[in-house]
C-alpha cells in the first residue's frame, strides 16, 4: 500500500465518520466540532490531490471563518431552548429523498463518466497547478475580468449587508 | 507578460467600464455630500448615458476580449449583446426616473446612496450576463445581480411584506444558484473547460456521458429559470414582485429577465451548435433534447402564469404572474431554435420591456396618491383621470396582444415563426392562452371605465414631467403597433452573435 493510498484511507474515513457523527449529534456544538473535523480532513484529501492553494484556503476560510460564524449563530439562538424532533415527520423523509438522489447523482457521475480522462488534456496540467504562484498568475492574467467581477460582488454585497443591519436601529 | 491583450481588451467593454465608474463614483459622492443626497440621481443618469453611448458603438463590433493562448475569451461584445444591454440601460433609466418620483422611495431618503450603487450592482452583473462567454463569468455576474436584487427587494424598512419578499427571494435563489454551480462543476468535470465555445468544440469531436451531460445542462438551466421565472422556478415571483418597492419590481421584470433570456439564448446557441442551416433553424448536438425541453416548459410557464393571473386582486401581483406568461410566451421563440424563433424573441423583448415600465410607472403613480394597488379601488379612475386610465389601457391592451398595439406585433412574429417551424400545436396553445390572459386584463380596464368612482378618490393632478414620461412610454406602443419596420429591421441587425 502506497503513502498515498493509506493517507487517502485515513482522511476518508475520519471525513466519512465525522460527517455521520455530525447529523447524529443531539446537541449543537458538538456537531459543530465534528463538523470541523470533516472540514480538516477534506483539506488533507485536497493536499492529495495536489492543490495545496485549496487546502489552505479550505482551512482558513471554512474551517476558521466559517466555523466562527456558525458558533456565533449557535451562541445568539441559544439552541437549548429548542425541541428535538425525533419523530420521522415529512419533512425528513423528504430530506431524505433529496439526500438519495443527490448520492445516487455523484455515484453515477463517479463512476460512470470516468472524470479522470476528461476531454481536454489542460486538466492534467491545470492538476499539476495547484500552487499559489500559479493561481495567483492565472487570476490576474487570464481570469482577470471574473476577478474584478467578483470584487464588486464583495462590495454588492457589503453594501446590501450594511443597508440590512442599519435598518433596525432606525 | 505581454499585457497588451488586456489593454486592447478594455475597449472592447467601455460599457460594462462606464457602470463600474458610476457605481465607484455614486459610492463616494454618498460618502462626500453626506445628508445632501439630491445630485445622485443625476450621477445615475449620466452614467447610464455613457454607457448608452458606448453600446451603440458596440452594434458594429463583433469580437471577443480577454483572449489569451490558454484562454478562448471572457466576454463578447456583438450586435445581439449590444441590443439586450440596450434594453438594460433603457429600462434603468426609467426606474431611475421613477425612483426619484417614488413616494415609497423617498422615504427612505438617508439610504438613497445605497439604493442607487445596489442599482448599478445589478446593472453591472446584468451587463456580464449578457456577453459572458465563460462559466465562471457567468456564475460570478449571476451571483451579482441576485446579491443586489435580494438588497433592493427588501429595501423600504416599514413593511413587513418587504422583508417576506426579500427573505423567500434570498432563499429561492440560494438554492438555485447553488443548484447551477453544481451543474458548471460537472459540466467543467466532462469537458475540462469553462469557455462556451471550447466547450462546443469540444462536446462536436468526442463521444460523452449522454446521461451525465444531460444532467449538467439541466442543473445550469434550474439558474437561469429562476432568473427569468420560468416554471417550476417561479415561486419566488409573485411574492418578490407584490412586496418589493415598485421601482424594483419594474426593474426585476424588465432588466433581470432580459439579462436572463440573453445568457439563455447565448448558453443555449453557443455551447450546443452544430451549424445553422440556410433556413436559419440550429442544428444542435444531439445530446439534450432541448427543443422537447422548452416545449414543455413553455406551455408549463403559460399556463401556470395566466391562469394564477385570473385571481390576483392586487395589480402588482398580477402583473407579476403575467410576467411569468410572458416568459412562458418568450420560451416559445426558443422552442423554435432558429433565427426566425430568435428574432421574435427580440422584437417581443423590446415591446414587453416598454409595455411593463409604463404599465408599472401608472400603478406608481396611482400607488403614490390613493396608497393602494387593489384592483377594486381603480373603479371609476377613467372618468376621473383619463389620462392616466387611457394610458393603462394601452399598456394592459399591448400585455394582452391585441391590435393596434405593439404587443399584437411582438407576439405575431412568435406565432409566425411558430407555424413557420411547423408547431401548430403548440401555436394553438398558446393562442388560447391569450384568450385567457385577455379576461383578467379587462378585467382591470372594466373597473377603469365601466364603473363610477367614488366622490373624490381621485383628485389629484399628474405632474408635466410624469405625464411627458408616460407620453414617452405609451407613444411607442402605438407607433410601432401601426408601423413596426424600424422594430424588425434592429431586431434583424441585432441577432448576431458572434461565430454563429
Amino acid at each position: 500500500m502506497s503513502l498515498e493510498l493509506f493517507l487517502f484511507l485515513v482522511f476518508a474515513a475520519v471525513a466519512a465518520v465525522s460527517g455521520i457523527l455530525m447529523i447524529t449529534r443531539s446537541e449543537v456544538v458538538m456537531a459543530a466540532l465534528f463538523l470541523i473535523l470533516n472540514l480538516a480532513s477534506l483539506a488533507g484529501l485536497y493536499l492529495l490531490l495536489n492543490a495545496q492553494f485549496i487546502a489552505v484556503v479550505q482551512v482558513i476560510v471554512y474551517a476558521g471563518a466559517i466555523m466562527v460564524l456558525f458558533l456565533f449563530v449557535i451562541m445568539l439562538l441559544r439552541p437549548e431552548h429548542e425541541k428535538i424532533v425525533t419523530k420521522i415527520s415529512g419533512i425528513r423523509t423528504f430530506a431524505f429523498i433529496i439526500a438519495a438522489l443527490v448520492f445516487v447523482q455523484l455515484a453515477y457521475v463517479i463512476l460512470k463518466s470516468h472524470p479522470g480522462s476528461a476531454l481536454n488534456s489542460d486538466v492534467t496540467a491545470s492538476v499539476n497547478a495547484g500552487t499559489v504562484e500559479s493561481i495567483g498568475t492565472e487570476l490576474y492574467t487570464n481570469y482577470i475580468l471574473p476577478f474584478e467581477a467578483a470584487g464588486f460582488l464583495l462590495l454588492a454585497a457589503t453594501i446590501g449587508a450594511v443597508v440590512l443591519a442599519k435598518r433596525k436601529f432606525e | 507578460m505581454n499585457v497588451d491583450y488586456l489593454v486592447n481588451s478594455l475597449y472592447l467593454i467601455k460599457p460594462e467600464l462606464a457602470i463600474a465608474s458610476a457605481l465607484v463614483l455614486l459610492v463616494l459622492i454618498d460618502l462626500i455630500m453626506g445628508n445632501n443626497k439630491k445630485f445622485l440621481p443625476y450621477v445615475a443618469i449620466a452614467g447610464l448615458i455613457a454607457a448608452a453611448y458606448f453600446i451603440i458603438g458596440q452594434f458594429g463590433m463583433n469580437s471577443l476580449a480577454f483572449v489569451s493562448k490558454s484562454n478562448k475569451g471572457m466576454i463578447i461584445a456583438d450586435p445581439f449583446g449590444a441590443f439586450f444591454k440596450g434594453i438594460v440601460v433603457f429600462a434603468s433609466l426609467f426606474v431611475v426616473y421613477f425612483s426619484i418620483k417614488s413616494d415609497e422611495i423617498k422615504a427612505s431618503f438617508e439610504r438613497h446612496g445605497e439604493y442607487y450603487t445596489l442599482i448599478f450592482g445589478m446593472i453591472l452583473g446584468m451587463f456580464f450576463m449578457i456577453s459572458a462567454s465563460d462559466l465562471i463569468l457567468i456564475y460570478i455576474s449571476l451571483e451579482l445581480v441576485s446579491f443586489s436584487s435580494y438588497v433592493l427587494a427588501g429595501f423600504t424598512k416599514t413593511a413587513l411584506r418587504n422583508s417576506e419578499a426579500a427573505l423567500k427571494y434570498v432563499i429561492y435563489g440560494g438554492v438555485s444558484s447553488g443548484i447551477m454551480l453544481f451543474g458548471i462543476s460537472i459540466l467543467y468535470g466532462i469537458t475540462g473547460s469553462t469557455n462556451l465555445y471550447e466547450i462546443n468544440s469540444l462536446i462536436q469531436s468526442s463521444s460523452i456521458p449522454n446521461l451525465t451531460f444531460i444532467l449538467s445542462g439541466i442543473l445550469i438551466f434550474v439558474g437561469i429559470g429562476y432568473k427569468i421565472s420560468a416554471a417550476p422556478f417561479h415561486f419566488w415571483t409573485p411574492d418578490v414582485y407584490e412586496g418589493a418597492p415598485i421601482t424594483i419590481t419594474a426593474f426585476l421584470s424588465v432588466a433581470s429577465k432580459a439579462a436572463g433570456f440573453a445568457l439563455l439564448i447565448r448558453f443555449i446557441k453557443i455551447t450546443f451548435i452544430k451549424s445553422v442551416d440556410s433556413a436559419g433553424y440550429w442544428q444542435l448536438v444531439d445530446l439534450i433534447d432541448w427543443k422537447t425541453f422548452f416545449i414543455f416548459l413553455s406551455i408549463i410557464t403559460m399556463t401556470l402564469g395566466n391562469f394564477a393571473a385570473l385571481w390576483q386582486d392586487n395589480l402588482k401581483r398580477m402583473l407579476a404572474y403575467s410576467s411569468i406568461a410572458h416568459a412562458g410566451y418568450l420560451l416559445l421563440g426558443m422552442a423554435v431554435l432558429s433565427n426566425q424563433g430568435m428574432i421574435a424573441i427580440i422584437i417581443y423583448f423590446a415591446v414587453y420591456a416598454i409595455t411593463n415600465l409604463g404599465a408599472f410607472f401608472v400603478v406608481m403613480l396611482i400607488a403614490n396618491k390613493i396608497g393602494s394597488e387593489n384592483i377594486d379601488d381603480y373603479k371609476g379612475l377613467g372618468y376621473s383621470q383619463p389620462f392616466l386610465g387611457v394610458s393603462l389601457a394601452i399598456f394592459l391592451i399591448s400585455l394582452t396582444g391585441l391590435p393596434p398595439t405593439a404587443g399584437f406585433i411582438g407576439k405575431l412574429y412568435l406565432f409566425i415563426a411558430l407555424v413557420d417551424a411547423k408547431m401548430i400545436t403548440l401555436a394553438v396553445i398558446a393562442l388560447l392562452n391569450s384568450v385567457v390572459a385577455l379576461y383578467y386584463y379587462i378585467r382591470v380596464l372594466k373597473n377603469l371605465f365601466l364603473s363610477r368612482p367614488a366622490n373624490g378618490t381621485f383628485e389629484f393632478k399628474v405632474s408635466f414631467s410624469n405625464g411627458l414620461v408616460l407620453v414617452l412610454l405609451a407613444a411607442p406602443i402605438i407607433i410601432l403597433g401601426i408601423y413596426f419596420t424600424p422594430l424588425v429591421d434592429l431586431a434583424k441587425n441585432s441577432m448576431q452573435i458572434l461565430g454563429f
